[in-house]
């Protein structure tokens, strides 16, 4: 046989719409993963552009000593860009007559600056600001609105700053790294690098910080990392986006995870499409390749022509769904091109390696088998019926499926663990339910036996296909599970983005509020501000001892052990606050929160610094606070969610503890855009309070949720564009034997209603029992995806017992009937002599 | 449950000369198709040997036997056995083309033209009817020009007339092409018209 005949072999089964099914099956597996793999990865690398201008870079290198040469000289030889930036706190005085003074954060950049993002300035203070590519001039500087009212100054006048004097020349109202650590941060003050040795403040003793701002290619940024990492520690800190921005980091990850296990979801789905398509092409050559067989072809030519199908196939279905995976992805960028940036990322040659390797594997996994059975087909099956027909043995068909699936969604996921939890979910499901559903089908004929006439045809039909039905109910219970996975935790997903951020989440923080002004303040808001009363004591104090021992000792030696880690010092100054309750969003793991009405002197200790520092339940810290000390026992450990936009603190005491000591307050509230200039008139009002503005962190942060969550949106669609492929390919593969056994039953006198009312039992029963595999399938798959992939809290969902089924019912039922209505109109001797 | 070992042909000696015609007949079960299948080299027997146009089909693996069949052997069946996604030519075209014949196309055509089917080449077998079916599968088996050409109930699923059409147009072809001729058959009109005719009952050869 050459391969010219294969063709023409090919050629007429597709005139025949023998191989349509297959080939879509084909085209849709490859299409999904090259439109999942290209969109996800534009849309990733997108997210992840954006998310860098929260560092302003790729990546950044920070200490309290300078970049030694060696870091740069690393950077330069992987031609990465770079910026250096340095960060100090001083104190700011007006050169006016009143020579108002004011402690602000001054930031010196160089004309690189920033690597990611941009810079936004006006001329108004309190005014929105243009994006620049400029940084500060030598001998100018940019001031944050809130600095203009309170030093009382205007663009054009002098600041001075160290022993150096700066003209104002823009108002700041945007820098792209501002988010990382908004609560020990004053109003900003812009200057250019060149200009710090005039102010002579690094002094040996003064507190800076240091940065090395990057960015470049992946791999260029890896091998720096690499090359410096042994030198980083203990001065140097490596940044990256992720683990400097909570809220970021958190979505990311969550966002890919879902990618991902939706992308294998659908491969899955497609695989078992093909599988399905593929099992359905072989049975209906059965008798074709017999034939072939008498006329003299031979086992090899069978093979040959076997695999010449399946290379052509594979060839056309590979081609039209890249082709159509990148139609795909072009139209999902179009349909984004609002929030995505102008130019994205290259797509690369990853989903073009990837739908391919995915198309071979299907095909060689999931239709090979079934196709290869056809070799061992006899030529005596033409005279006699009952010769067997050399079908490949369950086991292997399984066995090859099942390498096929793993591989695929090890490859593609990354993630053994996941791999494994689907795995066993779907196992644990398959095997149970093929179990119950042999069972019910068997009993449903006792139960039918008696009744009307469609549920007897139906339920002896379901029984006497009692394995294929159970095979059908497991697939239908799959597509469905797999569904319900993907809907869930899309659901979820985006509930908690949502829950994230709310409308009215506080967009500004007051700092500062002393008791006195606290009156005014809640009245001031109350008027112009969405405002719900939070008002939290803040006390600046730090730890001296640990269990009576000095702190400094305590702290050199839990460094020399195994907990030495990059994190805030015990020792270090930092904000404390005494509540009555527990705020939300914190959970205590260890110990007890304390009785609102507590006397004594308790603390509470968020959990990762309690680790890093050995601190445990029972132990006694000592605190220096405005100038007294003041002693706590330990009795809470507590978890808290650091990406939520509320002040969080790694220390809270009783009230008992502190209530004497003299405090500030915070409070955080929301300020519609067009209300901005109500800060002004607040800081005019209160010019010791301090005003932090987190609404653009909060903007940007939303920008790319939103990305997340239009991209998870695609993929679910996708994902079910999968799942009804699947059930198109089941009802198809079971349509061969109704379309026989429904046509002699008409031939015998049953009316058209008698089929169509046996049909709609018979899928309504599959569907329903594909419903409850499905739900019982996608509990047992969430409760470990939640759990332990996504570390939500995992909680049942009794509804879905009912709503699966019924979903399931519906389902099966429209696609089903649908699928097979053409029984119920052919002439039954059109269809008898089919057969 | 153990399993008996049935023996479905005991003793059969046949051996037919080039040109000849043979019936097998007998009641159903008594081993007709298997013997047409062996003789066919469509199955083996557990025991005893076979031998088709020079070549010892028992001796041979079924790759090899399928190279005979497809040199020497053609096929007419009960129910036909067009395939359902082919055209009438299609069909008939199909040994030729396995062999590589270059004139396939040509061979085909003719002898649908010669079984009277000749304006019924683009249909598919189901728009064909019984008789239509049973003449393209005749074509097709004498398409290859085979050296021997077995027939199982040719004329089983047809009726009267339509079966006499059928098996003058076997006869004729087989005078014509000079085929050898093996038919399993219930009709004993059929049975009568070939040279040589053997009953078979239970497995054995009776007459």
């Amino acid at each position: 046989m050459n391969f010219h005949l294969v063709l023409k072999l090919v050629l007429r089964d597709w005139r025949a719409g023998e191989l349509r099914l297959l080939l879509v099956s084909l085209l849709v597996a490859v299409g999904i993963v090259a439109a999942i793999t290209m969109t996800v990865g534009r849309l990733q690398s997108a997210m992840m552009l954006e998310a860098a201008s929260y560092l302003a870079a790729d990546r950044v290198i920070s200490g309290g000593k300078p970049i030694p040469e060696a870091f740069i000289d690393a950077a330069d030889q992987n031609e990465l860009a770079m910026s250096h930036t340095l960060t100090f706190t001083s104190m700011v005085v007006a050169q006016s007559t009143d020579a108002r003074t004011q402690l602000v954060s001054v930031k010196a950049v160089d004309d690189e600056y920033p690597l990611r993002g941009t810079l936004k300035v006006t001329d108004e203070p309190f005014g929105w600001g243009d994006a620049t590519e400029d940084v500060p001039d030598p001998g100018k500087v940019w001031l944050d609105s809130r600095l203009f009212p309170a030093l009382g100054v205007e663009l054009g006048d002098r600041v001075q700053v160290g022993y150096a004097d700066f003209e104002i020349s823009r108002v700041l109202t945007h820098e792209p790294d501002r988010g990382g650590s908004m609560w020990d941060m004053g109003p900003r003050l812009l200057m250019n690098i060149a200009d710090v040795p005039a102010t002579q403040v690094v002094q040996p003793g003064s507190r800076l910080n240091y940065k090395l701002l990057l960015s470049g290619e992946r791999a260029g940024l890896d091998s720096v990392f690499e090359t410096i990492r042994e030198d980083l520690r203990p001065d140097y800190d490596w940044e990256d986006v992720r683990r400097s921005v909570a809220q970021i980091g958190r979505a990311l990850d969550r966002a890919e995870r879902f990618f991902l296990i939706g992308g294998s979801l659908a491969v899955l789905l497609a695989g078992v499409a093909i599988a399905l398509s593929a099992q359905r092409y072989a049975s209906r050559h059965i008798n074709h390749v017999g034939i072939l067989k008498t006329l003299g072809a031979t086992p090899n030519d069978v093979l040959f022509a076997i695999l010449g199908v399946l290379l052509l196939i594979g060839l056309v279905g590979m081609t039209l769904g890249y082709a159509a995976g990148s139609a795909l992805h072009y139209f999902l960028v179009w349909n984004f091109r609002e929030l995505l940036p102008a130019e994205l990322p290259g797509v690369g040659f990853r989903p073009l390696i990837l739908s391919t390797v995915t198309g071979l594997i299907c095909l060689f996994t999931f239709a090979l088998p079934q196709f290869l059975a056809l070799k061992n087909i006899s030529p005596l099956r033409v005279l006699r019926r009952d010769i067997a027909d050399g079908a490949t043995s369950k086991l292997v068909t399984y066995s090859f499926a099942a390498i096929g699936s793993v591989s695929l969604l090890i490859w593609y996921a990354e993630n053994v663990l996941l791999v494994v939890g689907l795995l066993v979910g779907i196992s644990l499901t398959c095997l149970v339910f093929s179990g119950i559903a042999l069972v019910l089908l068997k009993g449903g004929r006792v139960v039918g036996a008696e009744a009307g006439s469609v549920w007897r045809l139906a339920l002896a039909g379901l029984q006497r296909r009692r394995g294929s039905n159970t095979g059908q109910i497991i697939v239908f219970g799959l597509a469905i599970m797999m569904l319900l996975i993907i809907f869930l935790l899309r659901t979820t997903l985006i509930e908690e983005w949502q829950a994230q951020l709310p409308d009215e989440l506080p967009n500004h923080f007051l700092l500062n509020v002393t008791n006195a002004q606290v009156e005014g303040v809640e009245a001031f808001l109350d008027e112009h501000a969405v405002y719900d009363g939070f008002l939290l004591p803040m006390l600046p104090g730090r730890v001296v001892a640990v269990n009576n021992e000095n702190v400094r000792t305590y702290q050199e030696n839990i460094q020399g052990t195994v907990r030495r880690m990059s994190g805030p010092r015990l020792s270090s100054t930092r904000q404390l606050t005494y509540l009555e309750d527990l705020p939300n969003e914190n959970k205590v793991v260890k110990g007890d929160w304390w009785d609102p009405n507590t006397g004594a002197h308790e603390v509470s200790i968020e959990d990762s610094y309690a680790y890093r520092w050995d601190l445990d339940i029972g132990d006694e810290l000592t605190f220096q606070v405005a100038g007294s000390e003041v002693t706590a026992t330990v009795t809470s450990i507590r978890s808290l969610q650091w990406e939520s936009f509320q002040p969080n603190f790694f220390m809270i005491l009783s009230p008992a503890a502190l209530r004497e000591v003299p405090a500030t307050f915070i409070t955080g509230f929301h300020l519609a855009d067009e209300d901005k200039r109500y800060v002004q008139d607040l800081i005019s009002q209160f010019p010791t309070i301090t005003v932090i503005d987190v609404g653009s962190i909060i903007e940007q942060v939303q920008s790319i949720l939103s990305r997340a969550t239009q991209a998870v949106e695609w993929v679910l669609y996708l994902v079910l564009g999968g799942g009804v492929l699947v059930l198109i390919a089941a009802i198809q593969s079971g349509r061969d034997y109704r379309m026989r056994e429904y046509a002699l039953i008409r031939s015998l006198g049953g009316s058209r209603n008698l089929i169509s009312g046996s049909l709609i039992a018979e899928f309504t029963f599959l569907g329903a029992m594909a419903g409850l595999v499905a739900v019982c399938g996608a509990e047992l798959s969430m409760w470990f995806i939640e759990g332990v992939i996504f570390e939500f809290d995992y909680t049942p969902r009794p509804m879905l017992w009912i709503l699966g089924p019924l979903m399931g019912m519906v389902i099966i039922l429209s696609v089903g009937y649908l699928g097979t209505r053409q029984l119920v109109s052919t002439p039954p001797i059109a269809v008898l002599r089919d057969f | 449950m153990g399993r008996e070992n049935l023996t479905i042909l005991d003793g059969v000696d046949v051996s037919l000369a080039y040109g000849d015609s043979l019936a097998i007949v007998g009641v159903s079960g008594s081993g007709k198709t298997t013997l047409l299948g062996i003789l066919a080299g469509l199955d083996l027997p557990t025991s005893g040997k076979v031998w088709l146009d020079g070549e010892e089909l028992t001796e041979m693996d079924e790759e090899q036997r399928a190279k005979v069949r497809s040199k020497v052997v053609g096929f007419v069946f009960q129910s036909f056995q067009l395939i359902e996604s082919l055209t009438a030519l299609e069909n008939v075209m199909l040994p030729g083309e396995l062999r590589g014949d270059s004139t396939a196309r040509q061979d085909a055509e003719e002898f649908l033209d010669r079984v009277g089917v000749g304006d019924r080449t683009k249909h598919y077998p189901r728009q064909l009817s019984g008789g239509e079916q049973q003449r393209v599968a005749i074509a097709r088996a004498f398409a290859s020009r085979p050296t021997v050409l077995f027939a199982d109930e040719p004329t089983g699923n047809l009726d009267t007339a339509t079966g006499k059409l059928v098996a003058d147009l076997l006869f004729d072809l087989n005078q014509e092409v000079g085929t050898t001729l093996v038919l399993v058959t219930h009709d004993v009109g059929l049975a009568s018209r070939c040279k040589h005719r053997i009953e078979l009952t239970a497995g054995k050869i009776t007459s």
